[in-house]
């Protein structure tokens, strides 16, 4: 699908991505203790900003999910909250082996133990923790991604929302979004656009 | 007067609050006062001991407005799961004394009800909704015991003994498999894992 859409990018395409990967702005909502890599990340001595990522406070403006470190049941509501308000195209980045599969908290009871089946995961930054240098390659894997029209995962979450919503009530029961994403995924083109 | 041997109190005027009381003049006040046995000298600032589950209310009331332990730190809770009980240890603190007080109480594991200490201090409810949550003792007259971080939980309480933690995680949850095409995967792009090991369970 990724080559047939490769194909088909029209020049405008490729100078919509080659803009927009030049100015990922990353919320800052720090879930777990890799939080801690990101202030040096963020200032001078990494200065991820030299490649346009810089944090942004709202979700409404942001493009990037960076989810640093362990999930609990009662913090992965919020962020399955907050991810349906971000504009798409939105790109989560699983940051640390938590992400992966629970890490340090595999037998926990309150901690999930795989993103994917909840969010649709665009890449993962392996560790415990990562480093800021981890940290800088894999935002540099993903603004190549981009680049490419590849990081095209957020569109999974509209396209096999049964899914992702099926393993989400498996935790939660029912959960409360303030979003149709049915209507979202039409209103990004995504869901026409497979029918 | 230094500042060395100044309270934390600082509002007030030393003279109010008088000079800070040695363990075992603590021990006998609060022998005098609340009229508990079953306490003993730990440490230079520490005093521990047990007091009946029906007199710990009494007892804390008198710890507050006679003996001069206004600060309760914590309420903590043991299972004592061999001998079928869980054990509740109420801290008191002194500003004036700089010394904790430990009281150890113990109820029935299968009824874990306790009555409430919020009318004495409000930050208890707190506490007392924690031990709720985790350990299931249920504390009469709290009207706030709602869930706090597991809200949407459905297991026994987590910090009892008899609960296995692997066997509700792997119950729960999903797992990933060790799948040995991995390495291509990373090589490739990792495209999540849906359609790979199938749905939900």
């Amino acid at each position: 699908m990724a080559e047939k859409e490769l194909t088909q990018r029209s020049a405008w395409d490729k100078v919509l991505a080659n803009l927009r990967k030049r100015s990922l702005w990353m919320l800052h909502y720090c879930t777990g203790c890799g939080a801690v890599e990101l202030p040096p990340t963020m200032t001078s001595r990494f200065d991820m900003e030299r490649f346009g990522i810089m944090p942004m406070v709202t979700p409404r403006q942001a493009d990037i999910l960076l989810i640093t470190g362990y999930l609990s049941v009662k913090t992965l509501k919020r962020v399955i909250l907050i991810y349906e308000q971000m504009v798409a195209p939105k790109y989560v980045v699983g940051f640390g082996s938590c992400t992966i599969n629970g890490g340090m908290y595999w037998n926990s009871y309150t901690t999930i133990k795989a993103l994917d089946r909840y969010l649709p995961v665009e890449m993962y930054l392996a560790g415990c923790m990562p480093r800021p240098e981890a940290i800088i390659t894999g935002f540099n894997a993903l603004i190549d991604k981009i680049a490419k029209g590849e990081a095209n995962s957020w569109k999974d979450y509209y396209e096999n929302y049964e899914f992702y919503h099926k393993n989400q009530q498996h935790v939660f029961g029912d959960i409360e979004t303030h979003h149709d994403v049915t209507d979202d995924g039409k209103y990004f083109r995504v869901v026409e656009a497979t029918r | 007067m230094s500042e060395l041997t100044r309270t934390p109190n600082a509002g007030r005027p030393l003279a109010a609050l008088g000079a800070a009381r040695h363990a075992e003049a603590i021990l006998a006040a609060i022998l005098s006062e609340t009229g508990a046995d079953g306490f003993h000298v730990k440490g230079a600032r520490r005093v521990e001991g047990q007091v009946q589950a029906d007199s710990l209310h009494s007892f804390a009331a008198a710890m507050k407005s006679r003996v001069g332990f206004e600060h309760l730190s914590a309420i903590s809770c043991v299972d004592w799961i061999a001998q079928g009980e869980f054990e509740l240890v109420y801290h008191f603190w002194s500003y004036r004394d700089n010394c904790l007080v430990s009281a150890h109480v113990r109820i029935d594991r299968a009824i874990a009800s306790m009555d409430t200490i919020t009318d004495l201090w409000m930050p208890a409810s707190f506490f007392e909704r924690d031990i709720h949550e985790f350990f299931g003792v249920v504390f009469q007259g709290n009207t706030d015991l709602e869930r706090y971080i597991l809200t949407d939980w459905k297991g026994p309480p987590p910090m009892r003994k008899d609960f296995v933690s692997r066997d509700f995680a792997h119950e729960h949850f999903h797992y990933k498999d060790y799948e040995p095409t991995w390495d291509e995967m990373i090589e490739g792009g990792y495209h999540g894992s849906r359609g790979k090991s199938g749905g939900a369970e």
